[in-house]
């Protein structure tokens, strides 16, 4: 290893503390011909997810009578890498592609919609580490956002071991000299798994204590979520309580 | 001709059936709810592979196969030898798979294979080199499921680990003139540690591990957790479009680990012997 | 009249605990109400209901709707009717029972890029949408221009007992068509057109808010006073 992660006083060298996640912001409805869209910025991770539909099903065999079909695409684009990545779509690409649907699944009443599809894109613009749960995040907003039922919002956050500790939130660098990295994702609501992936070396009390760094990340990504829909939605209003007008 | 089916149905009735057995502690192919599948596996079944291994698991087959070849390393680095994991589930494999490029299971199967050596450190990718920057090894591990039964992350994994662990790589010697004779004398590939994956579904709320197609067509979710000699969490993979509770989560890595250790034990024991049957 | 008590919601928060009926936009766990839309909540005697700020058109049997062509068979016409599902207009029910695609062309009535005001027939979650232009104030639509709303923000639109879609027609000096999917057809002079485009847009940004009626009331008597 070349770079110290940490140094004396357990600060990274980004500047945060162990538990510290990066800056997180998000805008709602950023793509105006989209049914719903998010742009995240987690680090510096830029990714935009956008949402059509719920619409017919192309092709038509891949229709479920009872139940909405969801299409995910987690794409990064070539100049969102440190060297140029190649445009075609990776294995990389694929499988996240799958564990992100598998993740937002479980959040969407997908029996309102029968005979339907949702299609979820995520187009990374700048990657950073914790792509795939800056992406999610963001798709989960723009799904609220195009007014699809949902059971709970879907809040992602990995956490990890880097120099010997364990850390929330991993960065690019410290993904590629750190130890491990658990990307998670979480309905907040209901206090379920539903993204869970692990690479790196971890003792069974260090993965212990990594999954409740990760959850308790996933839930600060859930207040931004949060606050970026209310923000949005209904600015600095407050409810009116009279019931008639 | 009967109709094309895109995947397993499983009868409703089978379904109660599962549901009533796993209220009983048991699954319906007679197994407790935790225990595995018969395991058996047999080293160097390839002869034209460096190492290879052919697992069965239950009624899921799978051939694993590593090439140690030379290659040349990636510019980033320049310094580490190559590993390249693919995997494909035959056409023969099942009613279900179908020729062409692999799908996405077999994408993640693939990865989440290639996460484990990588990850567990099992191979010193440092020592897989000739010269720096120019000559390296390549070493490709190929998996090929015969008959798929469900369980592909598993055994795939006793599998890889099994044909890395009896594989040889040839030895080579650099010229003067920085040109490369490749021997015909073999040296061991040597693996520090050996990375078992053990999947477990969620069905009907119940926990069952070493899953079958049967029983994954029913899961909600499934959890593959890999673990390393040293029992360490090495790689992980959450699939399916169900859920796991946070105590759920905890509770896997606990099981997990324990499984490994007689997961290891069986395949060391077919390393030292040529095969081994469960 | 009974008090309710509204916030603003997103998907998975907790709109109420209690006994209470769910009566829109929620899952129920327990005696949690989980609201399912961003939207307004509101916890009053008649039960927990969500109301969203977004969202597609569900089509409901009665809906008046206000659809494209936007394709035909030898049978039926394909209606774009701003939903996840097309509405199927059947040529039988506007050419009659003894309709035969051999006699008779479905173009001859209506062409594709038409716009018409029907009626959803009947709907369930197995087939499309079955829509009719039968009735009276049904047809194709002759002349006027479209404007959007969010479907979920036509309520507001109408107002109570129609009052908003009143005001905004006399201030206005035009003749709206509110289809339930949002779509409108706004007849008129320009000027009155334009001004009902701005009036949709407050609506659009606002719909979550108290005293709507005086705010649009409001965006007139300013343009007036700028025009003179």
């Amino acid at each position: 290893m070349t770079t110290t992660l940490l140094n004396a006083d357990k600060i990274r060298l980004d500047g945060r503390k162990l538990d510290e996640l990066r800056p997180v912001k998000i805008d709602v409805g950023v793509i105006k011909n989209a049914d719903g869209s998010a742009l995240i910025e987690f680090g510096k991770n830029k990714i935009i997810a956008a949402v059509y539909g719920p619409k017919e099903v192309h092709p038509r065999h891949l229709t479920k009578p009872d139940r909405a079909i969801v299409k995910c695409r987690y794409h990064m684009t070539p100049f969102s890498t440190d060297t140029r990545k190649n445009p075609s779509f990776s294995r990389r690409e694929i499988e996240i592609s799958k564990v992100i649907r598998q993740a937002l699944e479980p959040a969407i009443i997908l029996e309102d919609y029968p005979r339907s599809s949702i299609e979820v894109y995520m187009e990374v613009l700048q990657s950073d580490g914790g792509s795939r749960c800056a992406a999610l995040s963001a798709a989960s907003v723009a799904l609220a956002d195009a007014g699809i039922n949902m059971r709970d919002l879907v809040a992602g956050c990995a956490a990890g071991k880097i120099g010997g500790e364990i850390v929330l939130d991993i960065d690019d660098t410290e993904d590629k000299e750190g130890e491990a990295d658990m990307p998670t994702a979480i309905m907040p609501s209901l206090g379920l798994v539903t993204l869970f992936q692990l690479d790196g070396k971890l003792s069974e009390s260090e993965f212990q204590k990594t999954f409740e760094f990760a959850i308790k990340g996933c839930m600060k990504v859930y207040q931004i979520q949060r606050e970026a829909l209310m923000n949005k939605y209904f600015g600095q209003s407050e409810p009116m309580q009279e019931s008639t007008e | 001709m009967s109709a094309v089916r895109k995947a397993v149905v499983v009868g409703t009735l089978r379904k109660s059936q599962m549901k009533e057995q796993l209220e009983k502690g048991k699954r319906l192919d007679g197994r407790d709810l935790l225990q595995q599948r018969k395991l058996s596996i047999e080293t160097g079944v390839i002869e034209k592979a460096s190492g290879s291994a052919r697992v069965r698991l239950g009624d899921t087959e799978i051939v694993a196969g590593a090439k140690v070849e030379m290659g040349r390393p990636f510019p980033d680095t320049p310094d580490q030898g190559l590993l390249i994991v693919t995997a494909e589930v035959l056409p023969i494999a099942s009613a279900y798979a179908e020729p062409g490029p692999p799908n996405e299971e077999a994408i993640e199967l693939a990865r989440v294979s290639d996460r484990g050596i990588r990850e567990s450190e099992m191979l010193d990718f440092s020592k897989l080199v000739i010269k720096k920057g120019e000559h390296v090894y390549s070493v490709f591990v190929d998996v090929a499921v015969l008959n798929d039964d469900g369980g592909l992350f598993d055994a795939a994994s006793y599998a890889i680990v099994s044909a890395l662990s009896t594989a040889k790589r040839p030895n080579a010697t650099l010229a003067e003139d920085g040109s490369l004779t490749v021997l015909d004398e073999t040296s061991d590939l040597e693996v520090k540690t050996l990375p078992v994956a053990t999947t477990f579904a969620k069905i009907d709320g119940k926990i069952v591990f070493d899953p079958n197609t049967e029983e994954q067509s029913m899961m909600d979710a499934r959890l593959t957790l890999v673990t390393d000699s040293e029992g360490k969490f090495v790689a992980g993979q959450k699939g399916g479009s169900g859920v796991f509770t946070f105590e759920e989560i905890r509770e896997l890595a606990r099981t997990s680990a324990e499984r490994g250790i007689e997961i290891r034990k069986a395949i060391r024991d077919t390393i030292e012997n040529g095969s081994q049957k469960t | 009249m009974s008090s309710v008590k509204r916030k603003y919601v997103v998907p998975g928060d907790v709109v109420a605990e209690g006994d209470f009926r769910p009566v829109a936009h929620v899952t129920q766990h327990g005696n949690k109400f989980i609201s399912t839309r961003v939207g307004m909540a509101e916890v009053g005697q008649e039960g927990v209901r969500v109301i969203p700020l977004s969202g597609p058109y569900i089509p409901r049997v009665d809906d008046l709707v206000i659809g494209q062509i936007v394709d035909y068979s030898a049978f039926a016409w394909d209606v774009d009717i701003n939903s996840p599902f097309f509405g199927v207009l059947p040529a039988q029910s506007v050419f009659g029972r003894e309709y035969s695609p051999a006699d008779e062309s479905l173009s001859s009535k209506f062409a594709i890029g038409d716009h018409l005001t029907c009626k959803i027939m009947s709907f369930d979650r197995t087939r499309d949408p079955l829509v009719t232009v039968s009735g009276p104030g049904l047809g194709k639509v002759e002349k006027g221009e479209i404007v959007k709303i969010s479907p979920t923000k036509v309520p507001r639109l109408i107002g109570k007992k129609g009052l908003m879609i009143k005001s905004i027609e006399t201030a206005t000096n035009t003749r709206l068509a509110i289809g339930q999917n949002g779509i409108v057809v706004t007849l008129g002079p320009s000027a009155g057109v334009e001004m009902v485009r701005r009036a949709i847009r407050l609506i659009e940004e606002e719909a979550h808010l108290a005293d709507l009626g005086s705010k649009v009331q409001a965006l007139f008597t300013a343009s007036e006073s700028a025009t003179n």
